[in-house]
């Protein structure tokens, strides 16, 4: 099944239209000249070593944070999180 | 060398002034709210913290440097059982879960935090007017904007409201309003500073730094807050910068400037004429000034809202009102996401979004993001180039001086391109401070990747020298 995803659907935001103001820093972009580039990807090197990743334990929260997480909860019954219902498409 | 922290230290060290005394009378001075840079004054737990440092002094036991003296926070940082708005409708009746690394840090040190501070919703903004907060005001004239996005911070720290204030600087939300208000403002290289609990913008240039009346404070902020963070694994353990180490400004041999910068249509007559005079200063102090090559501004700007957009995007879509947040219920979960989202964010931020899953869409993301990252690494390239010629360079913050308010609303790419002279910048993680000297609208001074205190050498410099 082939479905085009719009916009506003990838941004659950309803009615949304590309900008034509975003859209004039894109035609920047695509006119650009990359082609004689050999660069490395510089970008790419803050990922951590393997030496110093952290010890793959769960922490867990204090009971002040687990108290402000469920006073944040939007909907709330019983001390458990109210959502709404899942529909499958 | 100049510090109202060190002032402030001894004032209180030698008993004349107590701490509950400086605390309320900067609360005092905030809760008019003048300049429309307070989005929560925290005063229940700024004079608690304060009468503990007043008992300590009347104990006789010693303080630290940092300890009761007063800061402010961007909206945008995390601190335990605090409102944490990011300046937006959707959370404004949130509450921090936790406390962010570099508060937490400041708060361990003994600073006291006197109030969350206006900024544009989310950072999305070079103006502070995307906000439900209301336009921050400028410090010098009220009538144009603060800046953006950390406006109400450099123009509490330019009121004296707060002693410093941390900010947060994504592509200049921390050099341009520092800027604009006539303050020192740092965005330290990537990684120097934890981001763990602060809000995420754009994660990859997103930095933590301190904005201060000061380059000493600056630097006591910074040497606080910097270090290795097992919390965010884009960190580096860096030393401490000794207040003596950077008096010597002998290792700077060489001063680089960007000629397409100050070659601009785009630049204010007088900034140039501002800028070019200290080259000359520079220059007859027997410093190498060359000038270089770069990028034009417009694909500056245009690679750095590109790959922010995108990353702005994702991280804000965990926004739907699900877990937390200001959710609007509808007929089903998708339309709940939805409207939710709809309603709740700002047009700014709304465009940021669309803008981002648009270049991340499948047909736009070869031709437009993938480009986008090519170009950042030819600038990351240039820089390193660069940083093999000269050991430090300088621009002057903003082609122009502060629009009104109210302008830079009705034409958002005016204030994308206001952006021209930081994005560079961010796009290659340099260490990068405002300076209030140089232009109406300070100066920019950087130097290549950790190399932090060789941006507050030069500013040292400068400030004896223009």
């Amino acid at each position: 099944m082939s479905k085009i995803m719009t916009v506003d659907v990838l941004s659950s935001i309803k009615g949304a239209q590309p900008s034509e103001t975003v859209n004039k820093l894109f035609e920047v972009i695509k006119n650009a000249d990359t082609s004689n580039t050999n660069t490395p990807n510089t970008n790419h090197n803050n990922a951590v070593s393997l030496d110093n990743l952290r010890e793959d334990i769960v922490v867990d929260s204090s009971e002040a944070e687990k108290q402000i997480i469920i006073e944040n909860f939007p909907k709330e019954k019983n001390g458990y999180l109210v959502v709404s219902k899942v529909i499958e498409e | 060398m100049d510090s109202q922290i060190r002032h402030i230290h001894e004032q209180l060290v030698g008993k004349h002034i107590t701490c509950t005394e400086l605390v309320k009378g900067k609360l005092e001075a905030l809760k008019p709210n003048t300049h429309n840079t307070v989005n929560a004054l925290l005063d229940e737990l700024a004079l608690d913290l304060a009468a503990k440092v007043d008992t300590k002094i009347a104990n006789g036991e010693e303080i630290g440097l940092l300890e009761g003296i007063p800061f402010g926070i961007k909206d945008v940082y995390m601190v335990q059982g605090t409102y944490t708005t990011a300046s937006s409708d959707l959370l404004k009746n949130y509450k921090s879960a936790y406390t962010a690394t570099a508060i937490q840090k400041l708060l361990d040190a003994g600073a006291i935090p006197l109030v969350k501070e206006n900024c544009d919703s989310f950072g999305h903004g070079s103006s502070s007017e995307n906000t439900i907060f209301g336009a921050v005001k400028n410090a010098i004239n009220p009538e144009l904007v603060g800046g953006g996005s950390s406006g109400g911070s450099a123009v509490n720290v330019a009121k004296d409201y707060t002693v410093f204030s941390i900010g947060g600087d994504t592509g200049g939300s921390i050099r341009q309003p520092a800027g604009y208000n006539g303050v020192y403002g740092l965005k330290p290289t990537y990684g120097r500073v934890s981001r763990f609990g602060l809000m995420a913008y754009a994660s990859s240039t997103d930095c933590v730094g301190p904005i201060a009346k000061s380059i000493e404070d600056v630097r006591i902020v910074l040497n606080v807050i910097s270090g290795m963070d097992g919390k965010d694994q884009t960190t580096y353990a860096s030393e401490g910068i000794l207040e003596e180490s950077i008096s010597n400004v002998d290792e700077i041999k060489t001063v680089g400037y960007f000629k397409n910068f100050i070659e601009s249509e785009a630049i204010d007559a007088q900034v140039k004429s501002d800028f070019l005079a200290t080259l000359d200063k520079i220059k007859a102090k027997g410093i190498t000034v060359k000038a270089l090559d770069f990028f034009e501004s417009n694909t500056l700007v245009s690679t750095y809202y590109t790959l922010a957009m995108a990353e702005t995007a994702s991280n804000l879509s965990r926004l739907d009102g699900t877990n937390y947040g200001n959710r609007i219920e509808a007929d089903n979960l998708k339309e709940t996401y939805a409207v939710t989202r709809s309603e709740n964010f700002s047009e700014e931020t709304k465009r940021r979004i669309v803008g981002g899953n648009q270049v991340l869409s499948q047909g736009f993301s070869d031709e437009i993001y993938l480009k986008g990252l090519n170009l950042r690494d030819q600038i990351s390239e240039n820089f390193e180039h660069d940083f093999k010629e000269v050991d430090i360079i300088i621009s002057p913050v903003t082609p122009s001086t502060p629009p009104k308010i109210g302008d830079s609303l009705k034409d958002p790419l005016a204030m994308y391109l206001s952006d021209a002279y930081t994005v560079g910048f961010s796009l290659g993680q340099l260490p990068t401070l405002t300076i209030p000297q140089g232009t109406e609208t300070g100066m920019q001074i950087t130097a290549a990747k950790t190399n932090d205190d060789l941006v507050l050498t030069f500013a040292n410099f400068l400030k004896d020298t223009l």
